[in-house]
This record gives structure tokens, C-alpha cells and sequence, in this order.
């Protein structure tokens, strides 16, 4: 974007208050509480925030600094880094530039990406786990938007950036101008209603849903009903009277088969045991916060789907198909072109103790991760990083695959007649069904046919 | 500290296409600029191929829809004492607007449809709601300036410059990419907010309003053998501006346009809007106007 001329001039010079001097380079954007400028500085180039005098509020400034001293160094987060002092009316804070390869979800709902359901599935992954760091830590978010996360459409690696609504937990100052993402309580202004972890998980919903289904939960028929900023209307939808676009039991915000029509497709495309944790999150969750769906949850459920997701063998389109554990109906037809999905064969991973069980479809090129193999992992990692084992194609004789061993150490693969195998760094196991195999540090893990 | 009273002049002018049957472009504007009359200014070229055969309407029905809630929102905008509005109007003008502007504009299409249906249509099943808006195809391109803040949307081809109050001339809808290709987004495609481009611009400082914002459809950019010929061209308007002031370049307009038109042989509309208390500068000095017009004004050369 061209021509855009801000608060300050290219070539100011601020100095924040760690002594770091401070140099404008240009305007990166404008935002619903100020611009963000690129700018130099002796650590090279970072990014600064610097609020709408309306918005440079003592209170903010607060918040700021507290931000700044609690020297939160976690990558998945852009924070502020150092305070920058009052300048003619206003003033900011330094933070990391935002990589080019992450993008916002206005791009995604745009349909300006190019992504996978396996990369929004990590991308939703990703975001609990962000937030549910941010949460063990006593940080309440209260600004969950879509216009503060971002993400990478080829990995799913996600960016939480403008982290100048947190709070520490209890903390009422301020709330967020957007209603679509705040819990219904908050936005009725109930007494005691105050924005914390449990307002949090209402936010997290709202976002998860938008990510996957590319739609407001609550914008169904009802919305169409709405003039341009009508404050009493959106409180109505968000807060006094929400109703989900799918709630089993009334049907009176269902999606416009016009003007809502991705949300239906979207929502058919979708796993049932999404669907279900969507539903009681803007059922129940609505009405009483501790119902709502919590992070582990959500974890849990992402990273099932995730390992189910298979390729149409017509198409190649990605599908979300039932993590086992759930209802299996016949296979759906693919989303993509109406052919019936072919299920590959699975490895059932058994972790070591406490023993859990993690199912991962075996379509072509499927990858198991370090985390696959433990029973409660700090953090999911899909990167090639944390790869343990790829299904790859043997080389002369199409069609025939086999588990490669992407670790150094050497797993035993017992196949069905009871004859075992050494499988070494770098080599190959024929996938059969009934193959066992002895990943090492306790784990193993078995292949079936269905 | 003097307390300014700020006002706009705008002038808007539309030329018919060389060999063209109809003008297919459509421009209004409205309003003062004030927080209870915001300035509206708005743009919208019909497709007009045959397959577009109503796309002169199509771009009237843009224009108006686009007057009526762009006004709704300068209005809301109102005052920017709460930190939270500020946030909520962003949201509203990047994500809900453009549903908005797309859901009133095709009702309006298609009511029109129905109202009047072609002869030709009389004994065949009825064409499902994307054929029929094709008809109407059309861009638009509409800007709304509050005392405090300047947001434009943009489908389609046709250009918007915003001249900074230090004369630089930015183009913040231009896209990434300059679109090469003849197909151009429209009003009646498929998911048609999804290609609605957004410019958003609080400004807060009296001394940064931009001066000059100017709209036109790409009967003018085409006209210029230079990509840069656009900018140009408002640089030199800028400049006429400050020289013969705002009555020498209203008089001027249609000269220039019917100039571009020969070249671009298409329709050719510019609307713009011009800060008043930059033109009353020096150097010559002119009595402070007090332009209070807040009906909407348009053109009306393609109705007869």
C-alpha cells in the first residue's frame, strides 16, 4: 500500500526509555488504537507502535510498561519491548517486525491464501497452545482478535501480535472495542462480569470457529437484520440474546443459504468431534462460563482431527475425516469434488506412561512428530524439526509404501507372523497391517488396515 | 489557537466514451465533511459489455447504495472520545462494510430485476441470482471524510489518490500488483465483498488532513501511456488548484476528461474534494466560502 501519511514523519527521531534511539522508516499500517511504523534502531530493524492521541491514555501507558518489564520471551508472541516516552501527544512501544510469511485471517476469509486444512488445523493448534501459555503464566489475553493473530498458510505456524491488552488476571482496566469476540457476559456489563481466562475461552472459541469455518458463530439470519454500527442490535447478538448459526434446538440464526454460504460448507466439511465441542462452547458456553470448552480440550481435539486428515484420491484435496474415537458413519464424500474418500491404513501410537493412544492416518507422505510419541507434550511441533518417522514411496515400485525411520536411533518392527526386523536411521519398513514397531523410550505403535 | 472551521469543495464531472451509446459511469457526492454531515464521494464504472447490459444501472445502484451507508457511517463515527470506538469502527469499515455495501447493492439489483424483466426472458426458466446480477455488473470506488477520519473501499479497476498535507500523492487502493489481465473484480461476482479493498485513515492533527482526494474510473488512468500518468495527473491538478484556484479547475475538468476520453475511448468520471482552507491560501486571497450543500449531487447526462 501507497501514500499513506501517519502521525509522524519518516526520518522522526524518538528515543525510548531504555536510552535506545529510535529512527522512523515509514508507515506500516494503521489500526483501530494506532499505527504501526517500521523504524531503525542499533538492534536493527523493529516495528513501533504509536497510539491515536484519543487512545494514549495514562491507563495504556500502564499497561505498557508493565508489558514491557515482564520481558516475556516466548516466539509466538510479538511483545513490547521497551517503552517509548510522550512525543507530541502521544506514545509507543517497540516490538519484533511481523515475518512477511505470516498473514492475517481477513486474507484468509478473502480467500487471498493459498493453505490447507492440515496448515489452519496446526494454526488452530498453535493458538491454544499460545494462549494457554499465556494463561499459566496468570495473563488474561481480553483482546483475542482476529485482527491480533496471524498466521503461516504453509505451516501453520501462528504470530499473536498488538499485545497491548493483556493483563494480569483479575485486572478489570479497559476492554476491547470489538464485541464479535468478547463473552457474553462482558458484553451485557454484568456486574462482576470482568474479562479473564474464562471470557478468554468464549474469545478462543470465537477465533477457532472463524479460522475453520471462515464465519462469526453468531452471524446467522439475525445479522442481515442489522444497520450499519447499530450498538443495540450487536449487543443483542453478542451479549442479551446469542444464538448460535447451528444450535440444535432453535433455528432461527441459521446461516442465509445466500449470503452465509461458506459457513455451510464449511461447517459439512468439518469433524464431528469439532462440531461437537463448537456446539457445547455456543450452547451452554454461552450462558455459563464454565462450561465452556478449555484449551486441553480443544488440544485434544484438534490434534485427533489433524492426525485424520486424508487426501482425496480423486481430487488431492485435504479432508477432515473422524479421529478414531468417534462415531464412524460411512467415509463422507470429499468436500472438494463429491468423491467418496478412501481411508488409508493407521498407526495406532501407544506413548509411554501414562499410556495414551494417538491414531494418525497413513496417506501419502504422513508424518509422525516427536510429540506423537509422548502422552502429554509441552507444545505440538510439526515442523521438520520434530520429525520422527514419513510414510515415503518406494522408489522402483509405485504404489508400495513404507515407514522411514527419520530418528538416529534404531526402532524393531515385528511384523504379523511373529518375524522381527532391525529398522536403522534412514531405512524403510514395508507398511503392512499388522506390522509392531518399537519406536524406543517406551513407545510403539501398530499398523492397521482400517 | 484559532479554532478552524473546516470545509470541502468538490467538483465531479463524467464524459461519455468515444462511440459509446450510453455513459456506463456514475459518480454523487454528499455531505460537508462535518461529524453530522460526513463528505461522501463515490465513483462506479458499468462493465458494459452485452453481458452487462444493465451495468449503467448497476453503477447508479452502487453509487447510491454506497452514499446511503457510507453516510450512516460517517455519522457513527461521530466523536473518537472512547478508545474502544475507534477499534469497532475499524472492524465495522474493514470486515462488515464491504457485506454491507455487497448485500444492499445486489437486493437493489435484483429488485430491479424483478421489476422489470427481459422481454426476451418471457417462457424460460428463470435465471438463478448470479446470472441476473451479472447484468449490473459494476466497480466502485466511494470515500467517506469525517473531521477525523478519511476511509475509502474500492471493487474493481479505477483509482483513488489522497494528496497528504505535504502535497505527497498516495494511491493507498492501488493493488499490490497492477491487474494486467482484462478481467476486472466486480460488484456482481461470486463472494464480490471478498474484493472489496479497504483504506482506512484516522487522522487526528488539524495540520494532516490530506487536501486533496480524488477519485475517478480507468477511462482516466487509461489514458495515460505511463503507469504513472494517474499521479501525474493529480500532481498537476494539486498544482492548478493552488495556482488558478478551485473555480479555474472545476472549469477546466471537463476539458481535461473529454482530452483523456479520445485516448482511453472509454467512459471517463473524476469526483474529488478539495480541503477549503488549503484553496483559500495564498497566494491570492478569496473570501472564506461557506459551502453548506448536503443534498446528494449527481450527474445526469446519461438519463437523457
Amino acid at each position: 500500500m501507497s501514500g499513506m501519511t501517519g502521525m509522524l514523519d519518516s526520518g522522526t527521531r524518538l528515543t525510548a526509555d531504555t536510552g535506545e534511539e529510535v529512527q522512523v522508516v515509514d508507515m506500516l499500517g494503521a489500526g483501530g488504537q494506532g499505527e504501526v511504523y517500521r523504524v531503525k534502531t542499533s538492534a536493527g530493524e523493529k516495528a513501533l507502535k504509536w497510539y491515536y492521541p484519543t487512545c494514549a491514555t495514562a491507563e495504556q501507558e500502564g499497561i505498557v510498561r508493565e508489558l514491557v518489564s515482564r520481558d516475556f520471551d516466548d516466539d509466538r508472541f510479538l511483545w513490547p519491548e521497551a517503552y517509548v516516552p510522550w512525543h507530541r501527544g502521544s506514545f509507543g512501544y517497540l516490538m519484533g517486525l511481523r515475518p512477511e510469511r505470516f498473514k492475517g485471517l481477513p486474507a484468509l476469509f478473502r480467500r487471498q491464501l493459498r493453505t490447507s486444512t492440515r496448515a489452519l488445523l496446526t494454526a488452530c493448534l498453535y493458538t491454544v497452545e499460545a494462549y494457554q501459555a499465556l494463561h499459566s503464566r496468570g495473563i488474561a489475553y481480553r483482546d483475542i482478535s482476529w485482527g491480533n493473530v496471524f498466521f503461516d498458510p504453509d505451516t501453520g505456524d501462528i504470530l499473536v501480535c498488538d499485545n497491548d491488552n493483556a493483563v494480569v488476571e483479575g485486572d478489570a482496566s479497559g476492554i476491547s472495542g470489538t464485541m464479535e469476540f468478547m463473552a457474553p457476559e462482558l458484553v451485557r456489563g454484568e456486574p462482576g462480569a470482568r474479562p479473564g481466562t474464562q471470557s478468554d475461552l468464549h474469545s478462543l472459541a470465537v477465533l477457532l470457529f472463524m479460522f475453520l469455518m471462515n464465519h462469526h458463530p453468531l452471524k446467522g439470519r439475525r445479522e442481515l437484520a442489522i444497520h450499519c454500527l447499530d450498538e443495540a442490535a450487536e449487543r443483542k447478538l453478542y451479549g442479551k440474546n446469542p444464538l448460535f448459526v447451528f444450535d440444535p434446538a432453535d433455528d432461527s440464526n441459521e446461516p442465509d443459504p445466500m449470503e452465509h454460504a461458506t459457513v455451510l460448507a464449511t461447517w459439512d466439511a468439518s469433524a464431528g468431534a469439532l462440531q461437537e465441542l463448537f456446539r457445547r462452547g455456543f450452547t451452554a458456553g454461552l450462558h455459563d462460563p464454565a462450561v465452556r470448552v478449555r484449551e486441553s480440550e480443544w488440544r485434544d481435539a484438534l490434534r485427533a482431527v489433524r492426525d485424520a486428515v486424508v487426501e482425496c484420491a480423486s481430487c488431492g484435496r485435504q479432508n477432515m475425516t473422524e479421529p478414531d474415537g468417534h462415531q464412524q458413519s460411512a467415509p463422507r464424500p470429499c468436500w472438494g469434488c463429491g468423491e467418496r474418500l478412501v481411508l488409508p491404513p493407521r498407526l495406532t501410537v501407544t506413548t509411554p506412561p501414562p499410556r495414551t493412544e494417538r491414531h494418525i492416518r497413513l496417506p501419502r507422505a504422513a508424518r509422525l512428530h516427536a510429540h506423537h510419541l509422548l502422552a502429554e507434550p509441552a507444545r505440538h511441533d510439526y515442523s521438520d524439526a520434530s520429525l520422527v518417522a514419513e510414510l515415503v514411496e518406494h522408489p522402483t515400485k509405485p504404489g508400495r509404501f513404507g515407514i522411514a525411520n527419520r530418528t538416529r536411533e534404531n526402532w524393531t518392527g515385528t511384523r504379523s507372523d511373529g518375524t522381527s526386523q532391525q529398522i536403522g536411521p534412514g531405512q524403510t519398513v514395508p507398511l503392512r497391517a499388522g506390522l509392531e514397531l518399537d519406536l524406543g523410550g517406551g513407545a510403539r505403535a501398530v499398523v492397521r488396515a482400517k | 489557537m484559532t479554532v478552524l472551521v473546516r470545509s470541502w469543495d468538490t467538483l465531479a464531472e463524467s464524459v461519455q466514451g468515444t462511440g459509446k451509446r450510453q455513459n456506463q459511469d456514475w459518480y454523487a457526492f454528499a455531505g460537508t465533511g462535518s461529524g453530522a454531515d460526513p463528505l461522501v464521494l463515490a465513483v462506479a464504472d458499468g462493465h458494459g459489455s452485452a453481458a452487462h447490459a444493465r451495468s449503467a444501472l448497476g453503477a447508479r445502484f452502487a453509487v447510491d447504495r454506497f452514499v446511503a451507508l457510507a453516510t450512516e457511517f460517517g455519522r457513527a463515527a461521530g466523536s473518537c472520545d472512547e478508545p474502544g470506538r475507534l477499534a469497532r469502527l475499524m472492524n465495522y469499515a474493514r470486515n462488515d462494510f464491504p457485506r454491507a455495501l455487497v448485500q444492499a447493492w445486489r437486493q437493489e439489483a435484483l429488485g430491479h430485476w424483478s421489476r422489470h424483466r427481459p422481454v426476451a426472458d418471457l417462457g424460460r426458466p428463470e435465471p438463478d441470482a448470479d446470472e441476473k446480477l451479472t447484468l449490473y455488473g459494476t466497480t466502485l470506488i466511494g470515500a467517506v471524510v469525517t473531521p477525523w477520519l478519511l476511509t475509502a473501499w474500492q471493487v474493481g479497476d479505477g483509482d483513488l489518490a489522497v494528496v497528504g498535507h505535504d502535497g505527497s500523492v498516495g494511491r493507498p487502493l492501488a493493488p499490490a500488483e497492477e491487474d494486467l489481465g482484462d478481467e476486472t473484480e466486480s460488484l456482481c461476482g461470486p463472494q464480490a465483498w471478498r474484493a472489496v479493498r479497504t483504506h482506512w485513515a484516522p487522522v487526528f492533527e488539524e495540520a494532516r488532513i490530506p487536501r486533496l482526494v480524488v477519485l475517478s474510473t480507468d477511462g482516466l488512468s487509461k489514458s495515460f501511456a505511463s503507469g504513472d500518468g494517474f499521479t501525474e495527473f493529480v500532481e498537476g491538478m494539486d498544482g492548478r488548484l493552488a495556482t488558478e484556484g478551485f473555480e479555474g479547475v472545476r472549469t477546466a475538468l471537463p476539458d481535461w476528461l473529454r482530452h483523456a476520453s479520445r485516448y482511453s475511448g472509454d467512459d471517463t468520471t473524476l469526483a474529488a474534494a478539495l480541503l477549503h482552507s488549503y484553496a483559500a491560501r495564498p497566494p491570492t486571497e478569496t473570501e472564506p466560502k461557506t459551502d453548506t450543500r448536503t443534498d446528494t449531487h449527481t450527474h445526469t447526462d446519461s438519463e437523457n
